[in-house]
């Protein structure tokens, strides 16, 4: 077993009009490589801002403590399975002390990781412009002002592929979807533009989109709800990401499409050898999908475990409430059937 | 005497030079106090009926008949005088309410319009809607965008109760709400129904919530209807392709009970 | 008050804040400092500025005294620029909220004489309108509203074109609201802002469009104006150039002032929008 992201101490405040909100606190978990978890709560749990924290997208106004730590695999091979890592845990601490911004790997020597670095930084300039779209930009600048910030050293896109509730919000309307998946593996894989856009076809058909050579050419407006979202997700795992987050990813969309964009996700996943962080209100969704859960309220994290343990025998009172507001096809009627009548 | 009878409604939509059917013959009826249910896939035509049950667009065919008149013939004043007996609650509370109103003001105006009060009655009345949907009359002075999104659902629902309706449709009416407030509203409404003999016209994707709640369902598909029934009965055993593929992917917690 | 602060924070906001707080100073304290006719005599004719302290600014070709003169004239100015913006503001936000909310037959002949309005140059409106009219202060404010509430008008029904379309507004229907109220309580406020924000603008161009009303002549006659003070000077621009050049000043900062105030506006709101 080995942890792909240690979040050690992680705080979120957000500053809005002089007042200060604290979005999550205390914060403490470790991302295991190639697991499954789901992140669930209600409104105000703070779910979304740990998406956003750990792919580095939170807003500038937002202040961070605590530190969330990579340990994983080189940058090249993202495909390499978990179960051949190298343990690497006795020098997590190294890491995240470090203040490069860099993403190290922990087998290299120094002095690749430096190269990596410098890699990095002519990347840089297209953070601005590139994020809140789906590819995202770079992640690691903040890395260079406080060790005690969080270390964002995985970039976003390449190594990390985000998938958010809208599709419509996160692609470009004007841009043709087989241009906006080909830009993400032209910048990230560093392919030239004909590769890259038969890597775009390759990364349709393996989100299932019918007829993916002339979806090529289609724009998100003609696409329905689902099939953009197979779009954005197409968009996510461009680069072969090591880690994939899904911010409500089949909140929008109807039960029938939610039940393919899951089963699409969870087969990606496999494939791919990648860590899913599923957030989601749906608490049986985020059961049938994740190995482990971990249950956000008021921005705490209040109970972390495997999915058996959480469903069939939760530590806390929330939990179980969450379990039991569940309105399910077997849930007891709330109708007084005799009402009509009387 | 049906409260709501529609016989063979149609919706056509042009996109690109082609007509689609939104709603396609659609026929239904329904009895005071009774709850039924529209569920579908998106794109399958549940929320254009509830649209077009609530005159806010116009069908290219068939009939309406509401409260025993022909509803789709009604125009002008005489229309908006009945629209008192038919209200709907949307899903997102904070979209179904002018950015800049305040609680007070958005129960205020049904009374207004329908003449339910008196201007120096109004307050008391609205304290009383407040209290009537669990909330403190205190809240009448807020601003919607301060409250929290299960007290704006409850604010909704008073404003739909507020000129004593007999039919409410509900459109994905808790569809948005946290799982914690999404069971009180539920049981708001039931409440209500029981002593108001309210019938409610209930739109949802959410099979879960329309067995635990309708009497009957309606399952839609491509503008059709698929499959009607008994709601227990249909969800517990759906005959129609629409209908299991519903059932079948709707999220299942797989506890085991004590 | 936050909202001021941030207003004031921005270096064009403050100073187009403070050239329009002078010149409302000025509009303001003109009877009061210099009661009487301002079209009276005051002096030896064509005085130059800065030669007798009695007449800082010197005197025009009839020995008028310019300094009243421009005070009164910041009074015309400002006056005439605010009321005709403010009713072509009125009639655009009104005729595009009808529009765009009734649709269909009401929209497409209302949107037509809006065509029909545009189509002319909204100078040329304004001459021939005071010219058949006869000047006067209410006339020139019409005249140049009549040429300005295009704008405002297509603004306003595109706004109102997706705010129609809105869950509440549906709710307003359902509850039984009369449209003419739903469109001029529900919809209307709510379209406002980005009217609004073209105001600077169009108060700027209606100072300027008055200003030149009064240079051909066609200014209210009874009142001292920039343009007509401009016009005045023309006649003996060479040998008195600081009788076109004064005014001439004055408007220009008068322009300035109102475009930085409202791009101040206008950024501070963006902010706003863009925090939330």
């Amino acid at each position: 077993m080995t942890v792909l992201a240690s979040i050690r101490d992680l705080a979120v405040t957000y500053r809005r009009d002089g007042s200060e909100v604290a979005a999550l606190r205390n914060i403490n978990l470790d991302i295991i490589a190639g697991e499954r978890l789901a992140i669930i709560g209600e409104s105000g749990s703070g779910k979304s801002t740990l998406a956003l924290a750990i792919a580095g997208l939170l807003p500038q106004s937002a202040r961070t403590e605590g530190s969330i730590e990579w340990i994983s695999q080189p940058l090249s091979g993202a495909k390499a399975p978990p179960s051949v890592l190298p343990d690497i845990s006795p020098s997590r601490g190294e890491i995240g002390s470090s203040a490069a911004g860099s993403f190290q790997p922990t087998s290299a020597p120094t002095s690749s990781a430096i190269g990596e670095s410098g890699n990095r930084r002519t990347i840089s300039p297209l953070e601005g412009e590139m994020s809140g779209r789906t590819e995202g930009g770079l992640v690691g600048r903040r890395g260079q002002e406080s060790a005690s910030k969080p270390n964002h050293n995985l970039l976003l896109g390449r190594d990390i592929g985000f998938v958010f509730q809208d599709p419509s919000a996160s692609l470009d309307p004007v841009m043709a979807i087989g241009k906006q998946i080909a830009e993400v593996v032209h910048t990230h894989l560093g392919l030239d533009w004909r590769q890259s856009f038969a890597k775009a076809i390759t990364l349709l058909e393996r989100v299932r989109l019918p007829d993916p050579d002339s979806a090529l050419h289609a724009f998100p407006h003609q696409l329905s709800g689902g099939q953009k979202q197979r779009v954005a997700i197409a968009a996510a795992i461009a680069a072969g990401p090591k880690l994939l987050i899904a911010d409500e990813a089949t909140s929008a969309l109807d039960t029938i499409v939610q039940a393919e964009i899951v089963a699409l996700i969870r087969r990606l996943v496999a494939e791919d050898g990648m860590t899913l962080l599923f957030i989601s209100h749906d608490i049986a969704l985020a059961a049938e999908l994740a190995e482990r859960i971990a249950v956000f309220r008021h921005g705490e994290l209040i109970e972390l475990g495997g999915t058996g343990q959480i469903v069939n025998a939760p530590t806390q009172a929330y939990t179980r409430a969450l379990l039991d507001a569940h309105i399910g096809l077997d849930a007891a009627p709330l109708l007084n059937r005799n009402g009509l009548n009387a | 005497m049906s409260l709501l009878t529609v016989s063979n409604l149609t919706k056509r939509y042009s996109r690109g030079g082609k007509t689609l059917a939104a709603v396609d013959d659609v026929s239904f009826h329904m009895e005071p106090g009774e709850t039924l249910a529209l569920a579908g896939p998106s794109g399958s035509g549940k929320s254009t009926i509830a649209r077009l049950v609530l005159r806010l667009i116009e069908p290219d065919g068939g009939r309406i008949e509401f409260e025993g008149d022909d509803f789709l013939t009604l125009r002008g004043a005489p229309l908006r005088a009945r629209r008192g007996r038919l209200q709907m609650v949307f899903q997102d509370p904070l979209a179904a309410f002018n950015p800049r109103a305040t609680v007070a003001r958005v129960l205020d105006d049904p009374l207004r319009i329908h003449g339910v009060a008196s201007r120096s009655e109004r307050p008391r009345r609205i304290a009383a809607l407040l209290e009537r949907v669990g909330l403190a009359a205190d809240l009448a002075p807020r601003a919607i965008h301060e409250i929290s999104g299960g007290q704006r659902q409850r604010v909704a629902i008073a404003r739909a109760i507020a000129t004593k309706p007999s039919l409410i449709v509900l459109d994905e009416a808790v569809s948005a709400l946290d799982v914690s407030v999404r069971g009180q509203i539920l049981s708001l409404l039931l409440d209500l129904q029981r002593q108001e003999r309210i019938a409610y016209l209930f739109i949802s994707h959410d099979l879960g919530v329309v067995r635990a709640v309708a009497h009957r369902v309606i399952l839609l598909d491509a503008g059709q209807i698929a499959e009607s029934g008994d709601a227990r009965a249909v969800i517990d055993a759906p005959q129609s392709a629409i209908g299991k593929a519903l059932v079948a992917a709707a999220p299942k917690l797989n506890r085991n009970r004590p | 008050m936050s909202r001021l602060r941030r207003f004031l924070r921005t270096p064009e906001a403050l100073a187009g804040a403070i050239l329009l707080a002078v010149l409302f100073a000025m509009a303001l304290s003109a009877s009061l400092l210099f009661p009487g006719d301002p079209q009276a005599i005051a002096g030896p004719a064509l005085l130059p500025p800065f030669q007798n302290w009695s007449l800082p600014l010197g005197t025009d070709r009839l020995g008028r005294d310019v300094l009243v003169e421009l005070f009164h004239g910041a009074r015309t100015s400002l006056a005439v620029g605010l009321a005709a913006a403010a009713t072509a503001l009125v009639i655009g936000a009104v005729v595009g909220t009808l529009a765009g909310f009734a649709g269909g037959l009401v929209d497409e002949v209302l949107m037509r004489i809006t065509d029909a309005f545009q189509t002319v140059p909204g100078f040329l409106l304004a001459l021939a309108f005071v010219s058949v009219v006869g000047p006067s202060l209410g006339v020139v404010v019409v005249a140049i509203a009549l040429g300005t509430w295009t704008g405002p008008a297509r603004i306003a029904r595109a706004e109102v074109l997706s705010i129609r379309e809105r869950d509440y507004v549906a709710g307003a229907r359902v509850i039984g609201m009369h449209p003419l109220e739903i469109a001029f309580r529900e919809v209307l406020p709510n379209a406002l802002p980005p009217v609004l924000a073209m105001s600077s603008v169009i108060v700027a161009a209606a100072i300027l469009t008055e200003a030149a009303l009064s240079f051909l002549g066609l200014g209210d006659p009874n009142r001292v104006t920039w343009g007509g003070m401009i016009a005045e000077g023309r006649t003996v621009l060479r040998t008195a150039p600081f009788l076109s050049i004064v005014p001439g000043i004055a408007l220009l900062l008068t322009v300035l002032g109102v475009y930085l105030a409202g791009e101040g506006i206008v950024e501070t709101t963006a902010v706003r929008r863009g925090l939330s």
